[in-house]
């Protein structure tokens, strides 16, 4: 039961670490970015190619980390920008299509194998929880989810960007007529799905697809918890976590749907999710 | 008027041209193969192992001066693995005379191309797909299959786990028509041989995190696992239960597991999984020695995969075919083939005329080192009669 919890933890906070980047760019730009998928996938073989190369895991985690805010940077400035005053159907299409770029460029790098990376030598082993093994590693990513909220949570509350960005989901046009620039935001957002690619690297086989595999789940956690609401994401995130471990176990038949019923559920009782304030 | 002259003189030139080129190629012709498979999408490496088989058996027999003095010439389209795309693409090979197909990866490709076989006067020699329907309920006159279909893989899980010590099993497969059909074949293999079932699992297509389908099987208290996962699910599976140690206190085995591929993908990871192998580069025929050899000095020391070898005993029933007919008429090939005995990789294999099946040997066995090289090791065989069911009886094969 506390083992199942804790597989729960987990996959919970790789989707909370993914979500929170569609979280702030939503926020920011209300632009609902379907590439931030392959951004993860982007993540996890630059990660995978760096660490294959020179066998440190953790020297990949970093080049991830920047070649992702690297190209944080150039996707906000040509794309995201130009793209908050276009219509919403619109800024999906554009980003669907960077999608499907990434994942075709991706596969003309690495090919079509799917590959799969080992853990650090120091987190590959197993924890004895209750007298039953558990991966160490996979406590590592339930702590640097911890991480990334508590992190986030302080940024946004203490800091003057954060405060901006506070101000940008809550109303955009206000924040910008009072001049506040955000655009440092973008980095952050596409470095985060960095992150997550990179960190799942070593639980989820690689493949060009594999971002698109986990995109709809992060985006029933952003729907569940509220457009644009960081601490809803969260909550949603370790709710379907919890469920999606919890449905497995007792209504194996139903598991796959479970999800998708919650997001129906808060769809018809509160349509800005349990945490949004306006639709 | 100066533009009809031109016209004029250039059907002449075309015509003239045409007859110096046709009288040679009466004397001869070439033989045409062709390749519809998967050189772009998700299958596309499995596509490129497939043309290099064909290719390599084209190479062997113009090299020995080709089939009765005619050489062998090969052409390949991208299916992408999509049955409306292949096609499409067997349906230009045909047209283009390429009447000779083999080589395609995906069923559904295999059952979109084989009702249309008669109208193109086309031939399809199977040499990956595995449906039990190609040679069972939609079969047809103008295809044979060389490779094993799901049925003959489960028909050797009985008597193999006859011989395992492990009396509590769990199954965890793919929750997809494949997934379901190899686990209730597994349950039934279980009940013969008296073991007790502790865990029946199918996970979605597609699933991300299989933890909490690995801590149930650990709490099962399951001593062995089947396994009947492919492709991404399969790595996923095996990454993930490596790092709860399932791989290591329990025994895993598997189908489709065992392939060059995953061995490939996982590294050490996949080390004492075991599993069914229908073809391996260390099978133990003289036939087979010959050809690995060959092979790694054509491509630099790669061994052939499994889809590798399983598409070049697809070339070798086409080249014996066509040397018994004395000719390379789709009609004439297919006639050769039903009921005839060819030398394959593994021996002397029958091709069945009731179902145009081969019926041939299969394998079991685990990823092992040898040589300095994980790879699947083959440790039981099963005779070929063992391992082919009879025809199901679904095929009514009509006459050719």
């Amino acid at each position: 039961m506390l083992l199942q919890t804790l597989n729960g933890l987990v996959y919970g906070g790789l989707l909370y670490i993914l979500a929170v980047g569609l979280v702030l760019i939503f926020g920011l730009r209300r632009v609902v970015n379907f590439a931030h998928g392959s951004l993860f996938m982007v993540g996890a073989y630059v990660g995978y190619a760096i660490a294959t190369h020179f066998g440190n895991f953790w020297l990949g985690l970093v080049v991830s980390v920047v070649v992702l805010a690297v190209l944080g940077v150039f996707l906000d400035a040509v794309v995201f920008r130009p793209l908050q005053r276009e219509d919403p159907i619109v800024t999906v299409l554009v980003t669907f299509g960077i999608l499907l770029v990434l994942e075709d460029a991706v596969r003309t790098i690495w090919g079509k194998d799917f590959l799969s990376l080992k853990p650090p030598a120091a987190l590959a082993g197993t924890v004895q929880i209750l007298g039953e093994s558990f991966p160490t590693y996979r406590l590592f990513v339930i702590a640097l989810a911890a991480a990334v909220a508590i992190g986030l949570s302080l940024w946004l509350r203490m800091s003057r960007i954060g405060l901006f960005v506070r101000a940008s989901s809550v109303d955009r046009t206000t924040t910008a007529i009072l001049g506040v620039n955000t655009d440092r935001v973008s980095v952050l957002v596409v470095a985060a799905a960095g992150v997550s690619g990179r960190v799942s690297a070593p639980v989820l086989a690689l493949s060009p697809c594999m971002g698109r595999l986990i995109l709809i789940d992060s985006f029933i956690v952003v729907v569940v918890g509220g457009l644009g609401s960081f601490s809803g994401a969260f909550f949603a995130a370790l709710i379907i976590g919890q469920l999606h471990n919890f449905g497995v176990v007792y209504l194996p038949w139903a598991a796959t749907m479970i999800p998708f019923l919650l997001m129906v559920g808060i769809l018809i009782w509160r349509p800005s999710g349990f945490a949004g304030q306006h639709v | 008027m100066q533009a009809r002259m031109w016209t004029r003189g250039l059907i002449g030139v075309g015509a003239a041209a045409a007859f110096a080129v046709q009288a040679p190629a009466l004397a001869q012709e070439t033989i045409k193969i062709g390749v519809p498979t998967a050189l772009s999408g998700t299958y596309a490496d499995l596509g490129n192992q497939a043309k290099r088989a064909v290719e390599f058996a084209v190479n062997e027999v113009n090299a020995k001066g080709g089939i009765g003095g005619r050489k062998l010439e090969v052409k390949v389209l991208d299916t992408e693995a999509k049955p409306d795309v292949a096609r499409k693409q067997a349906e230009k090979l045909a047209l283009e005379g390429y009447k000779i197909l083999t080589g395609t990866i995906a069923s559904g490709e295999g059952l979109a191309m084989a009702p249309m076989l008669e109208r193109w006067d086309a031939l399809y020699v199977v040499t990956i797909n595995k449906a039990d329907a190609l040679t069972g309920a939609n079969c047809v006159p103008r295809v044979f299959r060389v490779n094993h279909p799901d049925e003959q893989d489960a028909a050797i899980v009985r008597p193999w786990l006859g011989t395992r010590k492990e009396t509590k099993w769990a199954i965890v497969a793919a929750d997809i028509a494949w997934g379901r059909n190899s686990g209730k074949s597994f349950a039934a293999a279980a009940k013969a041989n008296g073991k007790e079932l502790v865990g029946e699992f199918y996970p979605a297509f597609g699933t991300n995190d299989f933890a909490p389908y690995i801590q149930q099987v650990k709490n099962s208290g399951a001593q062995g696992v089947w396994i009947a996962l492919a492709g991404r699910d399969a790595i996923n599976f095996a990454t993930q239960a490596k790092q709860f140690g399932l791989l290591d206190s329990t025994f895993v085995a598997g189908v489709s597991f065992v392939t060059d591929n995953t061995v490939k993908t996982l590294g050490d990871t996949s080390k004492g999984i075991w599993g069914i192998i229908n073809y391996s580069s260390t099978l133990d025929t003289p036939a087979n020695k010959r050809f690995v050899e060959a092979w790694k000095k054509a491509y630099n020391g790669d061994e052939p995969t499994n889809f590798e070898g399983e598409t070049y005993i697809g070339m070798q029933v086409i080249i014996q075919a066509i040397e018994r007919a004395k000719s390379a008429k789709p009609l004439d090939v297919a006639r050769a083939m039903s009921g005839g005995t060819f030398d394959t990789l593994y021996g002397k294999s029958q091709i069945r005329a009731a179902d145009h099946q081969m019926v041939q040997p299969n394998y079991f066995g685990y990823v092992g080192a040898q040589g300095g090289k994980l790879r699947p090791i083959i440790t039981t065989t099963f005779a070929a009669d063992q391992a082919t069911p009879p025809p199901s009886g679904e095929c009514k094969m009509p006459k050719l």
